[in-house]
């Protein structure tokens, strides 16, 4: 029934582009963990080698958009598409940039892993890469509820990293001797953190995008 | 804001054929409204009420209220005379009389009794000056109107229409047959008119619609669909009809 | 070569050649004529009035006849002709009435001319008892023309497009000021076109005028009087042919021949060309 079969083509593929970058991303996230917990310099080294692909994918798509934009004035969803789209890139860009610094901290702490205040760290990063997951899945989908209940589990994130907050101060204030490499746990849990509010994010433009309505998630 | 032109449950026949349905809608002061849909949707039909130019067309049969200032224009006293008068109405084509420019927007004011030569070049250089045109034609005043560009015609249509002082402007598609920079300067002349005059518009561009007006309507077999803030309207419509035709994925 | 350009070059010499020989035939026509008759015109032939058994003699009170015959059914004419035209195009609703005034307008076009003459001799001469006059003639010819004059009225307003009608009306003129104003300028042209075209044809009717306004002429001259017999130059031009008692009778008719076609020619121009001068100033062009 479409008039504008061509334009739907492109802005399927746009979304497909969209998560072809976000699974990159992901698995970016997923790496730089497996990297601290790992201990493996070589898996920390690919992340931030990666996130070339990623900017310049970023770049790309995000051309795409412009000229979607130019050429096939867009109007109503259409529209909401493309400019979620854009911000969307952008968050994926960022939360690219965020599995660097935990790959480039997770390479600093090399060896001198303190055992203890790890064990909530695999929690935090599991929501988070939890959310990150629902957020993609409800952009695909559509789906505002997901968005919403993906949003909430937010809470759950910065209750755990006020705790491990806490914590990784008292460990470093116990053992002077751990700061040089706590330190780079701090940075680690600060980006993760950070990624579960970039998530945020994506859930808030995937409610625009369904409703046409700004709504703050968290 | 105030309404100036309130139309409730208006329906129209040609024949027995039913061209506008149930129709409902307030068309602000000093505010430019957008009339879109598909052609055959009854915007221009709709437009034609307002002014009562269907009179003109053998067999229409319209019921329903359209009051103009809170006097309904099918009421028994309105002189439709004096109705063309204070709504006024622009074409499609640009269709300036084969006379001067000078005539061509002196012919209201002539119509309506005005003999004074001094008080009729005082209007004609206004209502030029108003539709952004004198500067284009004050060394041609007395040459042919057919001898400008279609977008001058439809400046000078324009014109000729402020001439009588209307209260209303009804635009039908005014830049459908110019082109592009014409059209421009159409659309730009309509936000200095809106602050003096009500404009209706139809367009089938739904850019434009989007541009230029500050309320829009969607007519669909008839019937308005959805109507509301332009802005609202072409980012988020609310009815899955008006999303289709302004996106484009119309039936 | 393919046969399609066989066709079309074919056929465009073919329609080329059909004008020239229409072209052709009207230059004959006028050299023809106006060889013959030029010589005899003077102003004396132009201006004296005619003689009856002798040679010699003009046709002044003739060309004065048929100006005056001409300007009495104008009078008629234009008025009924044009209101009706005006009417039919711009305020009657298509309806079973109009309709019929417009199948009655189209079968008077068609009445031959003699059956006119015959009808003006039996109500105007013999039941109004009028006898040959100026006035009958003219109403008799005025009969003749009214339905070219309605239909070309109505044909020229119905060719002024009817954005100017709408243009009008949007800016609250009436009806009446619409016709007037906005629809009767650009149809002009047309209305003067048909004009010359009766009148034309008014000036070289016979048939309708010999059986009305007759064959003589009044003693005086110029005689304003409508209710004498005039004679036309046409109608002269039969009679002087058909009695042949003048003994120049060859050379009066040739000259009135071409006076009627000279006058013919100067009365287009008269009218014409004001009104293409006028036309073009309305759509811009100089």
């Amino acid at each position: 029934m479409s008039n504008r079969r061509t334009f739907d083509v492109e802005l399927d593929e746009l979304k497909q582009d969209i998560l072809r970058m976000a699974s990159l991303v992901e698995q970016s996230i997923y790496k730089a963990m497996e990297s601290l917990f790992t201990q493996d310099p070589l898996i920390a080294k690919e992340v931030i080698t990666r996130d070339d692909i990623i900017d310049r994918l970023r770049y790309e798509i995000e051309n795409n958009c412009i000229r979607l934009i130019a050429t096939q004035q867009p109007m109503a969803r259409d529209l909401r598409v493309i400019v979620t789209g854009i911000k969307i890139l952008l968050n994926l860009e960022r939360m690219g940039d965020h599995a660097v610094d935990i790959a480039r901290a997770a390479m600093c702490v090399c060896g001198r892993m303190p055992s203890r205040p790890m064990d909530r760290i695999p929690e935090m990063a599991r929501i988070v890469q939890q959310m990150v997951k629902d957020g993609l899945d409800a952009y695909v989908h559509g789906d505002v509820e997901k968005a919403r209940a993906m949003c909430a589990m937010d809470d759950e994130v910065d209750d755990i990293y006020n705790l491990l907050f806490h914590d990784l101060i008292s460990y470093m204030e116990d053992n002077p001797d751990t700061i040089p490499c706590v330190v780079y746990l701090l940075v680690v849990v600060r980006r993760l953190e950070r990624l579960a509010d970039r998530a945020t994010n994506i859930g808030e433009d995937v409610v625009y995008l369904v409703t046409g309505e700004w709504e703050e998630l968290n | 804001m105030a309404n100036k032109i309130t139309v409730r449950n208006l329906n129209l026949f040609y024949g027995d054929t039913q061209a506008l349905r149930e129709v409902d809608l307030d068309i602000e002061q000093q505010q430019i409204s957008a009339l879109i849909g598909p052609s055959g949707c009854g915007k221009s039909t709709f437009l034609r009420v307002l002014n009562r130019m269907n009179d003109l067309i053998e067999g229409v049969r319209v019921d329903g209220q359209v009051l103009l200032d809170d006097e309904d224009v099918h009421g028994p006293e309105v002189d439709v005379v004096h109705l063309r008068k204070r709504v006024g109405m622009v074409f499609q084509r640009p269709n300036p009389f084969p006379m001067s420019v000078y005539d061509n927007v002196a012919y209201g004011p002539r119509i309506h009794g005005l003999k004074n030569k001094r008080r009729l070049d005082e209007i004609v250089e206004n209502s030029l000056r108003d539709a952004a045109l004198w500067e284009e034609v004050h060394d041609r005043l007395f040459r042919s109107a057919l001898g400008l560009s279609g977008g001058q015609q439809q400046r000078l249509c324009i014109a000729r229409l402020l001439a009588v002082e209307p209260e209303v402007l009804l635009m039908d598609e005014p830049s459908s047959a110019l082109d592009p920079i014409s059209t421009l300067k159409i659309e730009e002349l309509l936000q200095e008119l809106k602050k003096n005059y009500t404009i209706v518009i139809v367009t089938h561009n739904m850019q434009q619609a989007a541009r230029v007006s500050d309320v829009t309507a969607f007519f669909l077999n008839g019937e308005i669909v959805e109507s509301g803030k332009t802005d609202t309207l072409f980012t988020r419509p609310k009815d899955k009809r008006t999303e289709d035709y302004i996106t484009g994925r119309f039936g | 070569m393919d046969s399609r350009r066989v066709i079309d070059g074919l056929s465009t010499v073919l329609l080329w050649a059909a004008g020239f020989f229409i072209m052709g035939l009207l230059v004959f026509f006028l050299a023809y004529i106006l060889g013959q008759g030029l010589p005899v015109l003077s102003l004396e032939f132009i201006l004296s009035p005619s003689k009856e058994f002798e040679a010699g003699g003009g046709v002044g009170p003739q060309l004065f006849n048929t100006f005056y015959i001409l300007f009495l059914s104008l009078l008629f004419s234009v008025p009924v002709g044009v209101g009706a035209g005006v009417y039919l195009a711009e305020y009657a609703r298509p309806s079973r009435l109009t309709n019929l005034i417009r199948l009655s307008t189209e079968c008077l076009a068609t009445v031959p001319s003699i059956v006119i003459g015959l009808f003006g001799l039996i109500i105007l001469v013999n039941i109004m008892g009028l006898g040959f006059t100026i006035l009958g003639g003219a109403a008799a010819l005025a009969l003749l023309n009214l339905p070219v004059l309605v239909r070309v009225t109505e044909e020229s307003l119905r060719a002024v497009p009817q954005t100017y009608r709408e243009a009008s009306l949007a800016l609250g003129a009436t009806r009446w000021q619409t016709v007037r104003r906005a629809v009767l300028p650009p149809a002009l042209l047309g209305l003067v076109t048909g004009l010359t075209l009766v009148s034309g044809r008014a000036i070289g009717e016979a048939a309708v005028l010999i059986y009305t306004a007759g064959v003589s002429v009044s003693r005086h001259f110029p005689d304003l009087n409508p209710f004498v017999a005039g004679e036309t130059l046409s109608v002269h031009l039969w009679y002087v042919r058909a009695e042949g008692l003048r003994p120049d009778a060859d050379e009066i008719a040739a000259g009135t021949a071409a006076l009627l076609i000279l006058v013919v020619l100067a009365f287009n121009l008269l009218i014409g060309v004001p009104a293409r001068i006028y036309q073009r100033r309305l759509l811009g062009k100089h």
